[in-house]
């Protein structure tokens, strides 16, 4: 199934963009409206989704361990539809953990930086001085954001397929108006080589299966790294030496339970920082 | 073209096409195998075939390459890769060079014929592929 990805640095541009280009190509569009159905799936308030994906983890907002799990949930529903649809995704952060599928055609959008000020002007309603520290500020944390969680930087060119900077649009109604960077999206996009094929199509099923074994895993063992190939998946973890046995036997049972997994494997490394402060006790 | 469908084979592994050929046998084509890519596009100049399946990497020639000169020697041929070393970037190139398919090894034989019968349905066979089975 063909997949768009649109990122952007102004939430609302991508989303204009996105629903422009999902009606112009008859996909189904993927926004933050999913954050409801997640919330609704798992117990957790469709705010705090909203806030995993807009802030650091803090100790008055989403903590750590809950950040780490939101997220988890909402790359699990984000996965199940892309494997599903022909889809325009946006705003869900798809860019940083959909990676190495041929087929996902990732696309950058940068807005005009005079209009972004205006819309923080109109939106927070601040001076021109304090939108444009604002939007300087916004874009510093969406770095930190994706660096934190996916060790990379999603203002990085090498991510993504195409860049559009809606400021060197012509003519200048163009940097307003989605239509051109829909056209260019759409005509790039529909080269052969973003073509769904076998190894790409696995590629998203075997990261669909590996977010759902995460998702069963993380509320136990938050240190977990799943990877799937088919139906097998791997689970790499840590642990002191005499829990390593009982932890085996938790996190296979716990995968076993996920539809689709044949066969487990769990490599388990020596948790050495436990190790080391247990022997000073 | 002949009235069954005719397929080539390479990969430089032998075990690679003696395990696909009577795999892809079940689907009632004709199949030559080839282990040298030389003599594989030496073949393809003296025979059109409808299917070609070829490994990607392989020494003097590799696969980016028997796919460009299969086409551009038989447009209507379906170029199915193969691969141990797949990335999306190769997976891109052979894209958009033309290649039908790209598929990932290891696979199952099933997985194969699979695609091969897409293939052949593209070129105007109907094979009898039984998913189930697969």
């Amino acid at each position: 199934m063909a997949v768009i990805i649109i990122s952007s640095n102004s939430l609302p541009k991508a989303a204009q963009i996105a629903a422009e280009t999902a009606k112009a190509l008859n996909y189904r569009c993927l926004g933050r409206e999913l954050l409801r159905e997640v919330g609704e799936k798992y117990g957790v308030s469709e705010e705090r989704l909203h806030k995993t994906l807009d802030e650091l983890p803090s100790l008055l907002g989403v903590n750590a361990k809950a950040h780490a799990l939101y997220l988890a949930y909402i790359e699990e529903a984000v996965l199940a539809k892309l494997s599903q649809d022909r889809v325009v995704c946006h705003g869900l952060a798809a860019h940083l953990y959909v990676r190495g599928v041929s087929h996902a055609f990732k696309v950058r959008v940068l807005a005009d930086p005079s209009e972004l000020i205006r819309s923080i002007m109109r939106e927070k309603d601040l001076s021109p001085e304090k939108a444009a520290k604002d939007a300087k500020h916004e874009e510093a944390l969406r770095s930190r954001w994706s660096l934190d969680d996916y060790r990379v930087d999603e203002a990085a060119p090498s991510l993504y397929d195409l860049i559009i900077d809606l400021s060197r649009m012509v003519p200048e109604e163009a940097r307003m108006a989605p239509g051109e960077a829909v056209r260019i999206i759409m005509e790039t996009s529909s080269h052969p080589k973003f073509k769904p094929m076998t190894y790409s199509v696995k590629a998203v099923n075997d990261m669909e299966l590996a977010s759902r074994v995460r998702v069963a895993l993380l509320e136990h063992f938050p240190d977990v790294i799943v990877q799937a190939d088919g139906a097998a998946v791997v689970v790499e973890t840590t642990a002191v030496p005499r829990e390593k046995g009982k932890k085996v036997e938790a996190i296979e049972k716990l995968v076993r339970s996920v539809p689709g997994v044949g066969h487990v494997e769990v490599h388990v490394a020596n948790d050495i920082i436990r190790q080391a402060a247990e022997s000073f006790r | 073209m002949a009235n069954q469908l005719q397929l080539l084979i390479l990969d430089d592994e032998p075990i690679v096409g003696k395990r696909l050929a009577p795999a892809l046998n079940k689907l009632g084509c004709e199949i030559e195998t080839f282990e040298d890519p030389e003599r594989a596009l030496k073949r393809i100049a003296e025979k059109e075939f409808h299917i070609v399946v070829t490994d990607v990497r392989m020494e003097n020639i590799d696969g980016l390459q028997v796919l460009e000169k299969v086409l551009a020697q038989s447009p209507r041929t379906k170029v199915i890769m193969i691969t141990g070393y797949a990335t999306m970037e190769i997976a891109r190139e052979a894209l958009a060079k033309g290649a039908f398919d790209f598929i990932a090894k290891p696979f199952t034989p099933g997985d194969l014929r699979k695609i091969v019968a897409e293939a052949a349905k593209a070129v105007g066979f109907s094979l009898k592929y039984d998913a189930e089975a697969a």
